[in-house]
């Protein structure tokens, strides 16, 4: 069975605009994916499938309906057209509802190409291969590697069809592919895990299974013999993936929406420096090859790259149509959705931009620190800007990395700590579609004994 | 709502087939479709009404450990049949031709609605958030904000498989959620939420109303102004009762889970019979507590539910299974196999998770603490199931001097490795447990619902994070 997804989508749009939508879009996702997953030399799992999905978005007198669904039945989409429009009954009117204005529309950017051939045609024979080499390179790295929680790769096509009666009609296809490895190392009775992965949209930037096996095996044996440490305020150094999560819970900060409700703790502090002049933040939804990147955001308004925050100055909020027309001011493109969800605020590309130290020579400073390699639970509170997460890692005496430290949090205000980054690395690294290098903050308060 | 079968019995038997036709030894059919609906207010308008659809199949085939998984949410025969033949894959042998018979297993009722969720109409959920937003307003002149949200699904569920079962059920689930911003002096801003549901009646909100969410949520705001920093490091903390089960959930139930057992990634592999916690510890996972959001009345292998112990007096008893990691350890499931939905295999999962009461009054638990932490709300939490560190957010805390509740505290993380914390439980109170029906439970990207419970509990010895060190400077 071939559908015309284009076509579908279009006659949603006129049968809803029938039905009495003033406005109407409809967003269809495609997708197929494929994984592999190995235990002890043998397969574990294997799975392939697909799936296919449309969110209708309508306007009846200025009422929002939403109505999306996996049945695309001809004898059940008019049904489903309908619901939308009823649903928008039971919604309030807001004048603010709508579509993106036309001054929010417009030619889409080149953004490359997004989509391999050969990660779309990969052999299931490949990614058995890789999880093998992947598990055995694991093992092979320490004795110590007690076992392997998990390794898998994988692949994912997906293509996006949207059509609105705002004359958007929007096609994107792409590729991603991953390798995942998750080790378990023990020593004397205490156990330890830790996993690295590596994804990217062309196969042939991936990272080797080796590579990404050998990451996560040396991450979890470097954690053995992990305590506790007293109380105490002190220099914290965030690797790349942390400082990436970190940047990641200050782009929560800059969502538009939260902004206008005075709930983000940035919200009366455009325009000023937040951070040291070293610090540039870049949501970039033209980013070649990016994970994130697509020519046109949830709602059909061409992306492009913003500067959050710009040598220290917070330069920009996000937003939507939506939350644009409240705030009096212009959608950024970065309305974010799936099928099964209105559109709202969200980052593509997320990074922050490379400093010129080399790592080392962050932590070769310190006498006395902490060098953050994992966190655990989800920390920030975006209103007050209050930071508390548990957090694992390493040491710092006297400029080197020295024992493993578990079970203490890392606490601060983000405004403060943003403040406080006193060290940007070199080594800028993407996991996914957030990216930073390593950070260092010139105080936090670590909570253990 | 849509009558009849999900997918008629001979069609999936014949799946069956297809699914063993390279020889595999156990092969499961899945089928599912889900009605929700969902509602939002935000800035005292209703913002939107939607609702959702998906409906699917997923083919499972077992061939010793290696597991086939395929799905389509396309219910046209051609479609079934590759998805079964792709599951199929995964086995290597000869083909064969078998047929195999599935006959229907008869369920508990843990949870029986008079009407469907999906049949009540959307202007009644729209209503609950009208109210909740005007008793939240109402509440404190202090609350700025308030957004609201009501959503349920009504999902029924087909699990067939090789071994002859064949079980068929609907779960509906709802719950409301407010969430209140309250400002104070210099432009301090707070957040309270609060909510629950279950698989409950429409009705249930006639006594869990939405008055009483919104002032809880509105409550729990202004009551945290003017909070100050914590202090970090050991102390000893008081839990509230109900959702602060999340903290058990997180500190042990995860680590209970047969396939971290089985891959011997947990902390809890190879203790049972051990003692793991206080003696006045004692944990069940129960999946047959009437209406609870985290009740079934079978897993989504076919399998029903349970009344587990898992620790008892501090020793620790079982583990939950699902029927994959049974069968590889030699064990029997204990219904403990969820899913998401047809796009995911099962895992062994929790359903209810709570500490069983003591004997203690909650008043004196906190008239006993000389110095402390009091912890009446929380945010999330987090584990790591194999070196035991677990992390979680308390979102309304209260510092305790000499036995008495006092000041506010803020920026409150409670952190830990799960069989001490246990070992640290030292008071347990007799006061009621369970959770008003708010949990979700993420594992490897899969959510489901979960209850949770805990009575009264006091912790010697927990760290706590915060940015202020005793005695040390701000």
């Amino acid at each position: 069975m071939t559908t015309n997804y284009e076509q579908l989508a279009k006659k949603l749009v006129a049968r809803a605009k029938k039905m009495g939508a003033k406005q109407a879009e409809a967003f269809v996702q495609v997708g197929r994916e494929a994984s592999c997953r190995v235990r002890d030399g043998e397969i574990e799992h294997l799975s392939q499938s697909t799936s296919k999905g449309v969110g209708l978005r309508v306007f009846v007198k200025n009422r929002l309906g939403f109505s999306w669904t996996s049945d695309f039945e001809p004898s059940s989409l008019n049904a489903f057209v309908d619901r939308a429009v009823q649903l928008a009954e039971a919604a309030a009117p807001n004048p603010l509802n709508g579509l993106p204005d036309d001054k929010d529309l417009g030619r889409f950017p080149d953004v490359g190409a997004l989509y391999d051939a050969e990660v779309a045609s990969l052999a299931p024979d490949w990614k058995i291969a890789a999880a093998l080499e992947m598990e055995k390179a694991a093992r092979a790295l320490d004795p110590r590697i007690k076992t392997i929680e998990s390794v898998e790769a994988g692949e994912s096509v997906g293509e996006v069809f949207l059509a609105s009666s705002a004359g958007v009609s929007g096609y994107s296809q792409g590729t991603s592919v991953y390798l995942y490895t998750g080790a378990v190392a023990e020593a004397d009775g205490q156990l330890q895990n830790s996993w690295w992965y590596d994804a990217r949209r062309f196969l042939k930037d991936l990272e080797s299974p080796e590579a990404v096996a050998t990451e996560a095996a040396r991450r979890a044996v470097r954690m053995l013999g992990a305590k506790k440490v007293k109380s105490q305020q002190v220099p914290v150094v965030f690797d790349p993936m942390m400082a990436a999560s970190f940047v990641g819970g200050i782009a929560g900060a800059v969502n538009g929406d939260a902004v206008f409700k005075k709930a983000s703790f940035l919200a009366s502090k455009l325009g000023q420096a937040i951070a040291p002049p070293t610090v540039t933040i870049v949501d970039d939804g033209l980013m070649p090859k990016g994970l994130a990147t697509s020519p046109f955001d949830g709602e059909g308004v061409p992306t492009r790259r913003s500067a959050l925050v710009e040598k220290g100055v917070l330069k920009t909020f996000l937003y939507d149509a939506f939350t644009a027309r409240k705030a009096k001011t212009r959608s950024t493109g970065n309305a974010s959705r799936g099928y099964r969800s209105l559109p709202s605020i969200g980052t593509h590309n997320l990074y922050l931009e490379p400093g010129t130290t080399a790592p080392k020579d962050l932590i070769k400073g310190i006498t006395n620190g902490f060098y953050v390699t994992s966190m655990l639970g989800h920390g920030a509170n975006l209103v007050t800007g209050d930071y508390s997460r548990g957090a694992n890692g390493l040491w710092i005496e006297n400029g080197e990395l020295t024992r493993p430290v578990q079970e203490v949090t890392v606490a601060g205000n983000l405004l403060q700590m943003l403040s406080r980054i006193d060290g940007i690395g070199s080594d800028l690294t993407f996991r996914g579609s957030v990216g930073a290098p390593t950070i260092r903050f010139s105080e936090l308060t670590v909570s253990g004994a | 709502m849509h009558a009849g079968p999900l997918l008629p019995h001979p069609l999936v038997e014949r799946l069956l087939s297809a699914a063993m036709e390279r020889g595999a030894e156990f092969a499961e059919v899945y089928v599912e479709r889900n009605e929700t609906t969902a509602v939002t207010l935000d800035e005292h308008k209703v913002k939107s009404a939607q609702s959702g659809l998906s409906q699917g199949v997923g083919v499972r085939v077992i061939s010793g450990a290696k597991v086939g998984y395929a799905y389509s949410d396309d219910l046209d025969d051609e479609a079934l049949f590759r998805a079964a033949r792709t599951a199929a894959f995964v086995a290597k042998s000869a083909t064969h031709e078998q047929a195999f018979n599935v006959a229907r297993t008869p369920l508990p009722t843990f949870y029986r609605l008079p009407e469907h969720l999906s049949a009540v109409a959307v202007e009644a959920k729209r209503d609950l958030l009208v109210r909740a937003n005007k008793a939240a307003h109402r509440f404190d002149t202090r609350i700025k904000q308030v957004m609201a949200s009501y959503a349920d699904s009504t999902k029924r569920i087909l699990v067939a498989n090789t071994r002859g079962h064949l079980a068929e059920d609907t779960q509906d689930l709802c719950r409301i959620n407010v969430m209140a911003v309250a400002e104070g002096k210099k432009g301090e801003r707070r957040t309270g939420s609060f909510g629950g549901g279950g698989r409950v009646p429409f009705t249930h909100f006639d006594t869990f109303t939405p008055e009483l969410v919104a002032k809880e949520a509105a409550r729990q705001a202004c009551a945290t102004l003017g909070a100050q920093d914590a202090v970090a490091g050991e102390q000893t903390v008081v839990l509230a009762p109900g959702w602060s089960g999340i903290l058990l959930h997180e500190a042990v139930g995860h680590g209970l889970e047969a396939d971290f057992i089985r891959k011997g990634t947990s902390l809890f592999a190879g203790k049972l019979g051990e003692k793991v916690a206080s003696d006045l510890v004692t944990v069940i996972d129960d999946g047959t507590m009437a209406n609870a959001r985290g009740s079934l009345n079978v897993d989504d292998e076919g399998t029903p539910t349970q009344f587990k112990v898992l620790i008892e007096r501090g020793i620790l008893k079982g583990y939950m299974y699902d029927s994959l990691n049974a069968k590889l350890m030699g064990k029997a499931s204990t219904g403990s196999g969820r899913r998401e939905s047809f796009k995911h295999t099962p895992l062994p999962r929790m359903t209810n998770t709570y500490l069983a009461p003591g004997e203690d009054s909650p008043d004196d638990i906190i008239k006993g603490v000389d110095s402390g932490v009091y912890c009446a709300n929380f945010g999330g939490g987090q584990v790591d199931i194999t070196n035991g560190n677990f992390v979680f957010e308390v979102s309304e805390a209260y510092e305790i001097k000499k036995g008495k509740v006092g000041k506010p505290l803020k920026g409150v993380t409670l952190i830990g490795v799960g069989p001490e914390a246990l070992k640290n439980v030292s008071r347990v109170g007799n006061d009621p447990m369970p959770d008003p029906g708010m949990g979700t439970c993420g594992k490897d990207g899969q959510g489901v619902p979960v209850g949770v419970g805990l009575p009264t509990v006091r912790i010697d010895r927990m760290t706590v994070g915060g940015t202020r060190v005793a005695g040390g400077k701000r």
